[in-house]
């Protein structure tokens, strides 16, 4: 090990341009592969926001009194489907339309609550059930209008799949850009030392031996590199928590439901970015050095 | 059993452009052979194969009763190591001094360090290097560089000691110099094949002559001439 170490600072110490080159392209590499993630999820995370926004608005006819809308709210509770249920009173919906509408006093004046209907405000555990849902309450008596904003949320959802599928592509092509950049990167390394590859050879080194001071090489390069891409990754990260965009944290396309604090992900796409660089890193240099290990 | 046995070699790099035709000879342990012939004649084709850097397309060389073309490649370093190479060119690592290209030979197959500083001195020593251990090849001469080379070679006791054109790119002063060496690591019991067309050492040697040209083994004689 110090012998390999001590390999690898002379080279690092001999040829600073290259190294300096090795780590601006893996660095970039897998920085551009870490926001790409990054996007990813916070697209999915904006899309569950707004997802979680979607809901039915229940709308009861003046008949059907507090004392009726409760139990059918109640009954609601008990759906397995139903995630939140809110009631709002005529009174509430007078508030409310006071709060929206506090700048037009001679609007305000004309309205009172009996003119405005109570209504109910469901959300879904799963954005499908509402389509079913909302077509069962428009059937209840005592309902006067169910609101449900169809096209909007199939638009969000089929957004929010687009995203996902392209880009668990896109991040599986990228793997593959890296490593081609990797091992492109690290075959130019090796080429530089031809010579000394062939001198070892002819002397009857064997593979692990020359193999070994490059693959040591590779690792520590793109391990490096991914380590300070990391770095720029948690700062973002860290940056979107300080300033609270998302108040539950993110989301995950494959985990509905699940939330993560930034700073929490952050640390799990570096760890990601750093075993992918190790990865890379071996397997790039081993397909980098192959050239010069036929006999 | 001889050492080393060519038998019916033929090797084309082109489809139909034979370097090597049908080529047989044999080398006893301990020889002193030259591989004689002008340039392109198929010298350096036969120390390639011997090394296994090129594939045959038909014949085989069999080595200590071995056929090198059954050798694995998980054995071929431990066969290389049976085998110094030194080459007009030098091959020498410039960023290393005269030591450490000496030692890398050894370096390669673990050796120890103790190892490698009993043997690398004496290599140096008997190549009349020692006092240039510390030197890096830009400031050696020619002579000295393929000196240096030749204790490369040396440093894991080789069985053979092939020399390609070993004199080609240096003076006569310094090429009597190489083969004086040579001669001597010879005499220890090492076989040592050299291919040159340096009519005045292989005149002044009268050692074993193996003559090839346009890729067919045109004589074989102890004690030959360059064109005898």
């Amino acid at each position: 090990m110090p012998k390999l170490w001590e390999n690898l600072r002379t080279y690092l110490k001999k040829e600073k341009l290259m190294t300096l080159s090795h780590f601006l392209v893996m660095g970039i590499t897998f920085l551009v592969l870490g926001i790409f993630i990054n996007v990813i999820v916070l697209s999915q995370t904006m899309l569950r926001y707004l997802e979680e926004q979607a809901q039915i608005t229940v709308f009861f006819k003046d008949e059907f009194g507090e004392d009726r809308i409760i139990p059918f709210r109640d009954q609601l509770v008990s759906d397995e489907r139903v995630a939140e249920v809110t009631y709002v009173s005529k009174e509430d919906a007078l508030r409310i339309f006071k709060e929206i509408n506090e700048d037009q006093p001679v609007l305000l004046e004309s309205i009172s609550a009996s003119v405005l209907p109570a209504s109910i405000e469901i959300k879904t555990m799963d954005i499908s059930d509402l389509e079913a849902l909302s077509n069962e309450l428009g059937q209840k008596e005592g309902v006067e209008e169910v609101r449900f904003y169809k096209d909007v949320i199939e638009r969000f959802r089929t957004v929010s799949n687009t995203v996902y599928i392209v880009g668990a592509v896109l991040v599986v092509i990228f793997f593959v850009i890296s490593y081609s950049v990797i091992v492109s990167s690290l075959r130019t390394a090796i080429n530089s030392r031809g010579s000394e590859l062939e001198v070892m050879k002819l002397v009857g080194a064997s593979d692990p031996y020359v193999k070994k001071p490059f693959i040591y090489q590779g690792v520590f390069f793109s391990v490096t590199s991914a380590l300070a891409a990391s770095v720029l990754t948690i700062l973002l990260d860290f940056g979107l928590s300080k300033w609270d965009v998302f108040s539950k944290g993110f989301s995950f396309g494959f985990l509905p439901g699940v939330f993560i604090s930034p700073v929490i992900f952050s640390l799990i796409l570096s760890l990601i970015l750093v075993i992918s660089g190790f990865l890379l890193g071996y397997f790039g240099s081993n397909a980098a050095v192959k050239k010069y290990l036929k006999y | 059993m001889s050492q080393i046995e060519f038998k019916n070699i033929t090797k084309e790099y082109i489809t139909d452009v034979k370097v090597l035709d049908d080529v047989s000879f044999s080398i006893e342990k301990g020889e002193f052979v030259f591989i004689i012939g002008p340039s392109g004649a198929g010298k350096s084709t036969v120390i390639k194969l011997l090394l296994r850097e090129e594939p045959l397309e038909s014949g085989e060389i069999i080595f200590d009763g071995k056929n090198i073309s059954e050798i694995l490649p998980e054995e071929m370093p431990e066969y290389r190591r049976k085998i110094g190479v030194v080459f007009q060119d030098y091959k020498l690592l410039d960023s290393k001094t005269v030591y450490d290209n000496v030692a890398i030979a050894l370096e390669v197959v673990v050796a120890d360090k103790e190892e490698i500083k009993t043997v690398v001195p004496n290599v140096l020593s008997l190549v009349g290097l020692l006092d240039h251990a510390e030197y890096y090849p830009k400031e050696l001469s020619g002579g000295e560089k393929q000196r240096v080379a030749i204790a490369r070679a040396l440093a894991h006791e080789p069985d053979i000691l092939v020399a390609d054109e070993a004199t080609g790119m240096i003076d006569p002063d310094s090429a009597d110099e190489i083969v004086e060496i040579l001669e001597k690591i010879n005499s220890l019991g090492t076989t040592v094949i050299m291919a040159s067309h340096d009519q005045r050492i292989v005149d002044k040697l009268t050692k074993r002559v193996i003559k090839i040209e346009k890729g067919k083994l045109v004589s074989d004689k102890k004690g030959g001439k360059y064109h005898a």
